[in-house]
């Protein structure tokens, strides 16, 4: 089977792109079409530093076959910031220190926008359950739980503010 | 091998007639992908269930029927469902759980697939296609046996147990997102108005080339109070029906010499 043209919406944008039988979804976001957050670390699905929202939902995209979820709705480290301004998650990261070499960093925000889609008041056993597909060897983690907490007070506060 | 194609079939008759072609099918990836990226998956051709139709989760009449793609996930979050949520919380991460399917969960190797312990617990009928069309066949004759080439799962169908049979526990090395090193999953209906066990089922993990039942402590506890006495003995009884391995979670030797504390936990903890 040769190449195939595969449509996808990323980032609330239609994207078209070229894609090899049984290229990733990870390869063809970095290498068709430039979003380079995400990043290939194991390619087994262990350790999360792949991670975008496929219809709204955390996924490993280098687990993914791009023809499987052609049509979808992919969202990435790239689509979280509007017009150049950190979103609450984001600047909870750096205000927490949060990240360190920056590699388990998008996934790990991937997971906390997913998770505060859903559970806008999470616990921290929450938090920990929901980052526990991603790996950091940098921080020890306690920072990056600490940050989504905050980031979650944040939105709150802003819910309430708005 | 190089991948040449990736099919995404829109039936369960078109995934049968691909398979039967050649090609490795998978349900969400998370065990096929891997070899593919590895270079390992020994095929060139994947056939993919996402687009099946095979995602559906039924529960009605007390009969619970759950599409060979539907994600753990899924699973999790169906009110009819609630007794396995715990039991699913111990299968590696969220991010996995939205991938990974439970037709796909017969098929990995152990110490994976805590699912399927389950499913043998729960006695689950498999509804299989193939090219001599539709059959069912018991879960523990699927994970015995396999399949017949060009045939795949469809469905699993089970009963949910009554309030109060079903029990879960895993050992694992971590508390989140890891494999197994003894994992217990039963169905104990008490008899009354003795207050003892009746029915009883009792299926383990961790323990054994695949998910394996476990008669001996069945019978060890069968007609008795599920008490701590009781419960040790079932569990050295089910020493006899286990071939453990050792791996990077823990040696043979270790997971026969837990495998009681942690039966008696599935029922005491």
């Amino acid at each position: 089977m040769p190449s195939q043209i595969v449509s996808l919406v990323v980032n609330g944008e239609h994207r078209e792109f070229i894609a090899a039988p049984g290229a990733t979804l990870l390869a063809c976001l970095r290498e068709s079409l430039g979003l380079t957050a995400a990043k290939r670390g194991c390619a087994q699905g262990a350790c999360g530093s792949c991670t975008v929202l496929v219809d709204g939902r955390p996924e490993a995209s280098c687990l993914v076959a791009v023809e499987t979820v052609a049509g979808g709705s992919v969202r990435t480290l790239e689509g979280v910031a509007t017009g150049g301004d950190l979103d609450e998650v984001q600047s909870a990261f750096v205000d927490c220190f949060a990240t360190q070499c920056g590699f388990c960093t998008s996934g790990m925000i991937m997971v906390a926008e997913a998770l505060l889609d859903r559970n806008p008041d999470p616990s921290e056993e929450d938090v920990i359950e929901a980052i526990s597909g991603n790996v950091c060897r940098c921080t020890g983690y306690r920072p990056i739980v600490q940050a989504v907490l905050e980031a979650a007070a944040r939105r709150r506060e802003e819910a309430v503010t708005r | 091998m190089v991948i040449e194609a990736v099919h995404v079939p829109e039936s369960v008759e078109a995934v049968v007639t691909r398979s039967a072609a050649g090609g490795l099918v998978m349900g969400g990836g998370t065990v096929v992908m891997p070899l593919v990226n590895s270079g390992s998956a020994g095929v060139t051709e994947l056939i993919s269930l996402r687009r099946a139709g095979l995602d559906g989760i039924e529960v009605s009449d007390g009969v619970a029927t759950i599409g060979a793609a539907a994600t753990l996930t899924a699973v999790a979050e169906h009110p009819g469902l609630a007794f396995l949520r715990p039991a699913l919380r111990t299968i590696a991460s969220p991010t996995l759980r939205n991938q990974a399917t439970v037709g796909g969960n017969l098929f990995v190797a152990q110490p994976y697939g805590d699912l399927a312990v389950c499913l043998l617990a729960l006695d689950a009928a498999c509804e299989i296609a193939g090219p001599a069309g539709r059959r069912d066949a018991p879960v523990a004759d699927v994970l015995a046996a396999g399949l017949a080439p060009g045939e795949i799962v469809v469905a699993v169908r089970l009963t949910p147990p009554p309030p109060g049979a079903w029990h879960y526990h895993k050992a694992m090395r971590r508390r989140l997102n890891s494999a197994s090193i003894v994992t217990v999953a039963a169905v104990v209906t008490k008899a009354t108005p003795e207050d003892v066990a009746g029915e009883c089922r009792i299926a383990l993990g961790g323990v054994a080339p695949r998910p394996v039942r476990a008669p001996s402590a069945e019978r060890a506890l069968r007609g008795r109070p599920l008490t701590e006495e009781s419960l040790t003995e079932a569990g050295q009884a089910a020493r006899a029906d286990i071939d453990p391995f050792d791996d990077a979670y823990a040696s043979a030797w270790y997971r026969a010499r837990v495998l009681p504390v942690h039966l008696r936990r599935a029922f005491l903890s």
